[in-house]
Parts: structure tokens; sequence; C-alpha cells
């Protein structure tokens, strides 16, 4: 299993990480679902965490955001903590399985995140199109299928302006041809400076988007890099994904 | 640049606070409309408005003499009493029953549908967002006092007499009944996982505060000045026509602090106990607050017939008196003697003298098994190291009582005009068509046009 460096010696990190995650924990009871979580985020790349049901990665997602309360741990910014209280102003979390505004149609609730969060109208409607949204928008979000309901989250994501964004299974429920559109927004975002960090339980599709992987296992980190440094770390170099997450998950 | 300022949040203009506070409220109140809840409320208040308007118009009509039979005296007719708390008595029932659901629907909601972590993250704070909250549903509940504002109209087209001051300071315990209303809601719903866990925590404190009006009415001490503010006891301040800056400010306080625990609590990503210890702290902080507004002894008597107060001239005699009044009552709290004593002279005596405190020494709440030792019926009277007793519950004894211990002459009588009361015998006929038939229909397009207000809006390209 990978032995985690302690923060004094993530010196790699340190240097070209824009957030790092320390040591989070987080405990139910006797139960560790996370049990000292690290790895570091770098500007700009589209990072993907996967993990077996249940590994704890939207316990790792909440806890980063400020939603859970982490029971130890920190999320650093050029080897500053941030506080609870100010993490959203680094990173914005879209939680899998939420239903906000259920009564209200896609138009109206587009308008009102844009303004909540300060983006131009402009922006809005490049969501819009983006996620091919149009033909959604006079309908209320409880009338809205899987899928659609999923890239009106997208669009919600990308509207704040954080300059981190956690997704939480961004493409379950989109068909393969949406999936594909969905990883070109997040690719063009990402190259617009966009950081993105996506809870990806496919792992096909985690590999297609992610430029680098975080492997969670039973709420430890047990991999973190590019596929090939996976497949290096897992001894299995001529592996597939589903290969290498199987060897360092087993 | 340190790291922490280096945050894409712009530091908000005022016309950007506004322009927030008014996208927020604005969710709010498309929420609530969105809700069948609040339709609900908008239609049964509007029918039980109605039927306590035209039986009290009724029962008004009869007492004034209608169909030749004998009149009541007429300065016994006021339509404080006859009209207005009757038909705004709807919405006590409404306050207690109905409303709390709509409170509770627009906070839980965001808990069950996970726009609460949406919100959190949000770049405002969740203060904001509560208080947003609270000023939707403050509208809303303005909104449903419109049956009630009708029906003075209607008295009013059916040449009823209503006394401004009166009805504004019923109006104004029914807007604190509505904050009060809000502020347990949304407690209610912050401490609970689900809406149906908070309706039964909104309507446990209800009972708990009728126990504690239950408890009160036979004891003094604190319980009883506690009981003095509940929701139910305080808007009985107001229904008598009396503004009491202590009942305002304690309603207003608690309204606000239960908020600002609802906005701490709801922070999901804090750890429990820094929670708690949060909101025990804004708890502390309102009881102290509370507390020191309780002590605030201003209060107006705004009723056209004073039936809070003495005259003027026995005002300015007692308000004379330095010397701390305690008046011990040897009356149980459910003897009637005590209901006429508190009623007719010591809530007057409360608000005109400087210091008075009440003992309430009765030991059972009947007063049927007292023994004869027990000075069950007198009313002790001690100002310094004199003492009188009474047993009765009259003005003008009691008065003359506290004279004489005060050795002061009581005052001549000023001439002053007496309250002529208004008899009225009119038949409310219009009035089961507006709440049963055109109120109900009102409600009922602007809910359907409400509804297909966006999608039109967006098929035309808006």
């Amino acid at each position: 299993m990978l032995r985690l460096a302690p923060p004094n010696r993530c010196y790699f990190f340190a240097v070209t990480s824009f957030i790092d995650v320390n040591s989070i924990s987080k405990r139910f009871g006797e139960f560790w679902a996370l049990r000292d979580a690290s790895f570091a985020i770098r500007r700009g790349e589209v990072l993907g965490l996967i993990g077996p049901n249940g590994s704890g990665k939207s316990t790792l997602f909440g806890c980063m955001a400020g939603l859970i309360p982490a029971s130890g741990g920190s999320v650093k910014a050029e080897f500053a903590d941030i506080p609870v209280a100010e993490r959203k102003q680094h990173l914005y979390f879209v939680p899998d399985g939420v239903h906000p505004w259920n009564d209200q149609n896609v138009a109206w609730v587009l308008r009102f995140f844009a303004h909540l969060h300060g983006a131009s109208p402009e922006a809005m409607r490049m969501r819009i199109n983006e996620l091919s949204l149009a033909s959604l928008l006079a309908a209320r979000l409880r009338e809205l299928s899987k899928g659609e309901h999923r890239r009106v989250m997208l669009a919600l994501g990308l509207l704040s302006e954080a300059p981190l964004l956690l997704l939480d299974e961004p493409f379950d429920g989109l068909d393969l041809r949406q999936t594909r559109e969905a990883m070109s927004v997040l690719r063009q975002h990402a190259g617009a400076g966009r950081t993105l960090f996506l809870s990806i339980h496919q792992l096909n599709d985690a590999a297609r988007v992610c430029d680098r992987l975080v492997l969670l296992n039973a709420g430890r980190i047990v991999g973190a890099g590019t596929l090939s440094e996976l497949r290096a770390r897992a001894g299995a170099t001529d592996a597939g994904i589903e290969e290498v997450f199987l060897a360092l998950t087993n | 640049m340190p790291v922490l300022k280096r945050c894409f949040l712009r530091s908000p203009t005022k016309a950007a606070r506004f322009s927030v506070w008014r996208n927020l409220i604005g969710k709010e109140l498309r929420e609530l409309v969105a809700s069948r809840s609040f339709w609900l409320l908008l239609l049964v208040v509007s029918a039980l408005v109605g039927q306590a308007f035209i039986t009290s118009v009724n029962l008004y009509a009869e007492a004034s003499g209608s169909g030749g039979n004998p009149a009541a005296l007429s300065q016994g007719l006021s339509p404080l009493e006859g009209i207005a708390v009757p038909t705004f008595g709807a919405y006590d029932l409404a306050s207690l029953l109905l409303f709390p659901f709509v409170v509770i629907r627009l906070f839980s909601s965001e808990k069950e549908s996970g726009a609460l972590l949406l919100m959190l993250q949000a770049p405002v704070s969740y203060l904001v967002n509560i208080f947003a909250k609270a000023i939707a549903l403050f509208t809303a509940w303005v909104v449903a006092l419109l049956p009630g504002l009708t029906a003075l109209a209607l008295w009013k087209v059916m040449n009823g007499h209503l006394y401004t001051p009166e009805i504004v300071t019923l109006l104004l315990g029914y807007l604190l009944r509505g904050i009060i209303t809000i502020g347990i809601g949304s407690v209610a719903a912050a401490l609970s996982a689900s809406a149906s866990s908070a309706a039964i925590i909104a309507l446990t404190f209800t009972l708990a505060t009728w126990v504690l009006d239950y408890i009160a009415a036979a004891r003094g001490g604190i319980i009883a000045v506690v009981a003095n503010y509940t929701p139910w006891a305080a808007l009985r301040v107001f229904e008598r026509g009396e503004l009491s800056v202590s009942v305002m400010v304690v309603l207003f306080t608690s309204s606000v602090g239960a908020l600002l625990f609802v906005s701490q609590w709801m922070r999901v990503g804090v750890a429990l106990a820094s929670r708690m210890r949060i909101g025990a702290l804004c708890v502390f902080a309102t009881v102290i607050v509370c507390a020191a507004g309780a002590t605030l002894s201003v209060s107006d008597d705004t009723s056209e017939n004073r039936r809070n107060s003495f005259s003027e001239a026995d005002e300015a005699a007692l308000a004379s008196i330095e010397q701390p009044l305690v008046i011990t009552v040897y009356l149980a709290a459910e003897d009637p003697r005590l209901v006429d004593l508190d009623r007719g002279v010591l809530s007057k005596l409360r608000r005109t003298m400087k210091h008075v405190s009440i003992v309430y020494a009765a030991k059972g709440r009947t007063g049927l098994f007292e023994h004869a030792g027990d000075h069950y019926g007198e009313v002790w009277y001690a100002l310094g190291d004199k003492r009188v007793m009474s047993r009765s519950a009259t003005e003008e004894i009691v008065l003359e009582s506290i004279y004489e211990l005060a050795e002061k002459k009581p005052p001549t009588l000023a001439e002053s005009v007496p309250y002529p009361g208004y008899p009225l015998d009119a038949r409310p006929i219009a009035a089961p068509w507006v709440f049963f038939g055109a109120w109900p229909l009102l409600i009922c397009s602007l809910w359907f046009v409400l509804r297909r207000h966006d999608t039109s809006r967006l098929q035309q390209g808006d």
C-alpha cells in the first residue's frame, strides 16, 4: 500500500501544487470513512478521484469543501491553511444526488445561480450552449431526466467562479454522446485555467478525461499520479486502468 | 499577495449587496409561490376570517338590538372587542396550525433537496440567506393578513366605526405573531432532519407554551413573567389595545435570536460540538436581551375606551407614589374574582406604578379546598410598613385602599367624555360572497397565472 509523504516531505507537491490536501480524516463513530488522505492538486489540471463504492469519495469532497466536518487534516493553498469558512473562496463542490429548487424552471435556476455567483449573462449563455440546455429552459427541474438534470448541475458548477471545481459523478446518467460532450466542455474549462477534481466511478471515463488520478480505497489514498505512474506503482506496465485499479485496490 | 486575499470574490458595493438581497428574497418568494402550502394557507385563512367576521357582525348586531331585541349598553359595544379581535382571531389559529408548516416547508425543503449544500458555498453569508427567507415569509404573512384587512374594510363600508390606533396595535400584534412563528418554525426545521419531525417540534413548542401559561396562571414569580411573553399571551396584550414596548422587544428579539441560531446550526460543515457552543451562545445572548427588554415598562394604551388605564388623574396620583407597593392575592387561579382583579386593576397598576409587585399566595388552583385560616379571598396591599386588606376587585375600592396607605387624597375626577360605544345593527350581506367566493377565486386564479407565468415568458424568448 502506498505510504503517503508527510507534509514536510511534499517538496514536489509544494513547488507545483495549487491546493494541498493534508491528512484529511473523517470518522463516523468507530468507522473511519477517510484516513489521512493527502494529495496535491495542480493548477489547471483535471484530477480524477476513483475508488470502489463506499471508499469515501463523496466524503472526501464534502470534507474538502467544508460541508462535512473533518475529524482531522487540512486543506492548504500555497502553504497556508484554508479555514473551513473560507473554503468557498477557493473551491466549489457540486454534490451527487442533490435536487435543488425542483419547482423552478431551468432558466430561472441558471439565472439565479449566475447572479448569486456574479457570473455574467454571457457566461450563462455560454453554459447553456456548451451543455445543450436551450431546449430545457422552460422545464421545471423536477421534470428533467437524470441526464438532463446532471447537465444542469454541471452548468451550475461551471457558473460558480471558484478556481477549483469538485464534481461528484459528473457523467452519471449521461449517455455516451452527452458524456463525450461534457468531457469536452470540462477539458475546455481546464484549458482556460479552471482546475477540476472529478469523482468518477466509470474508470474508462476517468482515464479519458483526467490528467491524473487519485485512487481511494477504504478511506485511504492508495495511489496518485498519471495512469503511467499508477501502472508502474501497480507493477503492470501494459495494463489498462481497470487492471491497475484492481491491483491497487486489492 | 497573501493567499487568503486572493479569492475570486469581489468586495461587494452597496448596490451589489442590495442586488444580492433582492436575488435571494426573490428566490424565496418564488419558492413560496411554488409551494402548495402557501396557497392552502391563503385559502383556509380566507374561509376562517370570513366565518369569524360574519359571526361577529351578527353577534354585534344582536347586541346592538337587532330585530327588536333589547340592546346592550352602548358603552359596552366596542368594535375592537366585538369585530376586529374575533375576526383576526382566525389568524391566531392560522399562526398556530397553518403558517408554521409554510415556514417549515421553506427551510426543510432546502435541507432535504440538497440546495443547502449549494447555498452554504455561495459567496454570501448564510445568515443573509436565512434573513432573506424570513423576509419572504413575513411578506407571505402580510399577504395572508389581507382577508382580515378586507373584513375591516367591509365593516367600514357597513358604516361601522374603527379607531385607527387600536386597530394598528392589533395589526402590529399579528405581524409580531407572524414573526415569532417564523422564528419557531425555522428553529424546528433546523433541528430536525425532515419536515414532519420539524412539525412535531413546532407543535410541541406550542403545547409547552400552553403548559407554561397554565402553570403561570396559579404562580407568581419568574414563571408568570416568562408566561407573559408566550406568543398566545403576548397577542392578548395587543388585542386589549395595549402597545407594550417590552412585549414588542421580547418577541422581536426572540425571533431574530432564533434566526441567528438557525444560521449557525445549519452550517453542516462545522462540527456538532462547535455548533452547539455557538448555538448556546445565541440562545444566551437572546435571553439576556429579552430579559433586559422585559424590564422596559413603557407602554401605551391605544384603546379608544381606555380599557387598560385608570383615569388620567388617578394615573398621575399613582405615579407619584415612590414606595414599592406589594400586593398579596389570596385568590386561586380559577377564581373569577382573580380574573376580574387582574384585568380590571392589577394590570393597570403594573402599567401605572413604578414599583409594584404582586404575589399570588393561594395554594390550590380552584380555591375549593382552602382552609379558614388561609386568608382565602383576601387581597393585602402593603406600602412600606403599612398594610391594608380588601376583598374587593373593584377599581374604585382598590384605589381608595392604596391612597389610604400612601396617605394621599384621592384625586377629584375631572370631567371627561365617557366612551360612547358604537352599536351597529347591520348584516354582512356581501361578506359570504367576498370570503367564500371572490377571495378563493382570486387565490386560485393567481396560483394558476403565476404557475404559467415563467413558462410563457420563456416561450416569448424573454
